[in-house]
């Protein structure tokens, strides 16, 4: 199978006027192509470090990260903002959509960083908003004019709409009610069969269960690698 | 990466950002459109006035030098020959001047009777014109050129015509001070076709006899001056120098093209001013962005983290950024522009208004605005724009995007 992340021995060290704290205390991990993982555990824990440093958004203060078997961790900012564009799509807790813009054109930003012509983003928005689940009436909306679910479903869609390797969630149901996370994790599992790479930050552990593997960090160290429980994952326990 | 897309997107994605924060973008944007406009209508003002008056005295006669006597002093026959004399001098011939009135219609007019060579007066000013009869025979001492507003009044309708008889009011300075008032009638031979402009010297309100006519019908002893004709404009300075040099403080000189070199470095220095003055409002303009800009990035301090987890690079946020100030500015300055054009033409319609000893004289003269003075205040405006935003735009480039994503 081929690897698409890969850390070794990753180690994250925040300064803070003189004050050492260890995000990361020499993380390995190997996601491979088409899996779809979470890391659990509680806060503070390092899950979110560990997304960042996966996601390009942070460098590892120690350690080797591949994406796709390159080595990412002294690359150029230039090259790093390439690979985020390319490979990976982000999907945050909170959505982070632009209000002021359309959900078209929220969806069509990571286009307009490659500088896509506007038809072509056209196209691949609407076709990543279907396969997020979405309708196609959202597109001239402005987000806030949406529920949380239907926003979750548009931010989704931004992340796969450049067909990124990896697709990476920082609790993107901690946001939902039970029933719009079950959609999301429907439109999650529907991408995973699609044959897309998800590696999900949770702490709710439905959520973890609608998964293929389960890592659970604490004190910035990967503690337990479980096997999820299907029939309580969230598509399941909500009807 | 096609860059006039993502150009094209950025300017698309600026306007947005401008839109929603409407009147903070208003307020930045009429705040930098004081720059242009100032610039625009002081400059353009300025300009057009100095063009307006150089003209006027260029238009004067370029080849002409006026010598008058101070006190004491008499110019005489011996002094005509010595500056017929002097190189580069085509002709040389003395004048008689005085003040005096005349009634035209129901108005009373001040008008400047001049005694000379007709021909010279031809020579000197081009672009005087005779638009009824002709110049006074050579002989006679009655007959007179009389100018435009001498013929017309100020409503345009014609009360002397050629062959009138007209009763000129002469004020003749007395030794010791104080008038002399005479009363004289010429006989109009001419009509002087409108001159234009009445700053200095103006044909139109001027009569003209010839030269015999000083002494028997103005009744001066001694002449005025010495009108001087050079050959060409070039020869100007050296006459003047060699009269300064022979005559020191016994005369005036007064040549039309140094007072039109005057002008022009007087215009120059007012059109610094001007400058300076619009400068200094760039200035202010520029602090303004600068602190609108730097608003707005902390405000999107978590959108700039989105923006660069989605594949924007750091040049891209910067120029992003740099976009919304520069549309500001451009906007700022299409308003500052226009608003200048239309205020130059209204401070233009005004006047620029000269009260003299005789008489008051309003000029009246367009703001000359040209598509360099435009292109250079939208070029200062842009320059406002870029350096207000470069900072934040650094800044905001050089936001750390896992900083940004944690935000609140």
């Amino acid at each position: 199978m081929e690897e698409v992340i890969r850390l070794e021995n990753v180690v994250k060290i925040y300064r803070t006027g003189g004050v050492v704290t260890y995000g990361l205390r020499g993380v390995n991990l190997v996601v491979y192509r088409g899996e779809f993982i979470a890391i659990m555990g509680p806060s503070g824990s390092g899950k979110s470090t560990l997304l960042n440093i996966v996601g390009l958004l942070d460098r590892p203060t120690k350690g080797r990260v591949l994406i796709c078997g390159e080595d990412v961790s002294r690359m150029s900012s230039k090259k790093l903002a390439y690979f985020r564009n390319r490979k990976i799509g982000f999907v945050f807790q909170h959505f982070n959509l632009i209000n002021r813009l359309t959900v078209l054109e929220n969806i069509e930003l990571p286009l307009v960083a490659r500088g896509m012509p506007r038809k072509y983003r056209i196209e691949l928005a609407k076709k990543a908003l279907i396969m997020a689940g979405g309708d196609l009436s959202w597109l001239p909306k402005r987000p806030n004019q949406l529920s949380g679910g239907q926003q979750q479903r548009v931010a989704i869609a931004r992340a796969i709409v450049g067909s990124p390797e990896i697709i990476l969630a920082d609790e993107p149901t901690g946001n939902l009610d039970r029933a719009s996370a079950k959609i999301v994790m429907q439109t999650f599992l529907k991408l995973n069969r699609a044959g897309n790479t998800i590696v999900m930050v949770t702490h709710d552990p439905e959520v973890a269960n609608c998964t293929q593997k389960i890592y659970v960090i604490r004190d910035g160290k990967i503690v337990a690698v479980e096997e999820p429980d299907p029939s309580r994952c969230v598509i399941e326990t909500v009807k | 990466m096609p860059l006039s897309t993502f150009i094209l997107d950025v300017v698309r994605l600026a306007l947005k950002s401008l839109g929603e924060r409407r009147a903070r973008a208003l307020l930045t944007i009429i705040g930098i459109s004081i720059g242009p406009f100032a610039l625009v209508a002081m400059t353009g003002m300025v300009l057009g006035y100095s063009a307006y008056v150089t003209h006027q005295i260029e238009a004067l006669g370029q080849n002409l030098i006026v010598v008058s006597p101070r006190q004491n002093f008499k110019l005489t026959n011996k002094d005509l020959d010595f500056m017929r004399s002097i190189p580069g001098v085509e002709d040389a011939e003395p004048f008689y001047m005085v003040h005096a009135k005349v009634r035209v219609g129901n108005e009373e007019k001040d008008v400047i009777v001049y005694a000379t060579s007709i021909d010279l007066i031809f020579k000197a000013i081009s672009g005087l014109k005779i638009e009824q009869g002709s110049k006074p025979s050579p002989s006679s001492v009655v007959e007179a050129l009389v100018g435009h507003d001498i013929a017309y009044t100020s409503t345009g309708r014609q009360v002397h015509f050629v062959g009138d008889a007209l009763t000129i009011t002469i004020y003749k300075p007395k030794h010791g001070g104080g008038f002399e008032v005479k009363r004289v009638t010429v006989l109009i031979s001419g009509i002087l076709a409108k001159f234009g402009g009445a700053f200095f010297l103006s044909p139109d309100t001027s009569i003209y006899l010839n030269k015999n006519a000083g002494h028997t019908i103005l009744g001066l002893n001694q002449w005025s001056g010495i009108l001087i004709l050079a050959k060409s404009s070039r020869y100007v300075p050296y006459i003047v120098k060699v009269l300064q040099k022979a005559y020191g403080n016994n005369i005036d000189i007064i040549s039309f093209q140094g007072i039109a070199r005057i002008v022009s470095s007087i215009a120059g220095a007012m059109n610094f001013i001007a400058f300076s003055t619009g400068l200094s409002a760039f200035a202010v303009a520029v602090a303004g962005v600068a602190a609108t800009m730097i608003t707005s990035v902390m405000e999107r301090f978590r959108e700039i983290g989105v923006m660069k987890a989605l594949g924007f690079t750091d040049l891209q946020v910067l120029t992003m950024i740099l976009a919304e100030g520069l549309m500001m500015s451009i906007l700022g300055g299409v308003v500052g522009v226009s608003l200048g054009v239309a205020g130059a033409y209204a401070l233009a319609a005004r006047g620029f208004v000269i009260h003299g000893m005789m008489s008051t004289i309003v000029i009246k003269a367009p703001p000359k605005i040209s598509a360099g003075l435009i292109l250079r205040t939208l070029g200062i405006t842009v320059a406002v724009g870029l350096v207000g935003s470069i900072f934040p735009a650094y800044k905001a480039s050089k936001i750390p995007p896992a900083v940004a994503l944690r935000y609140e």
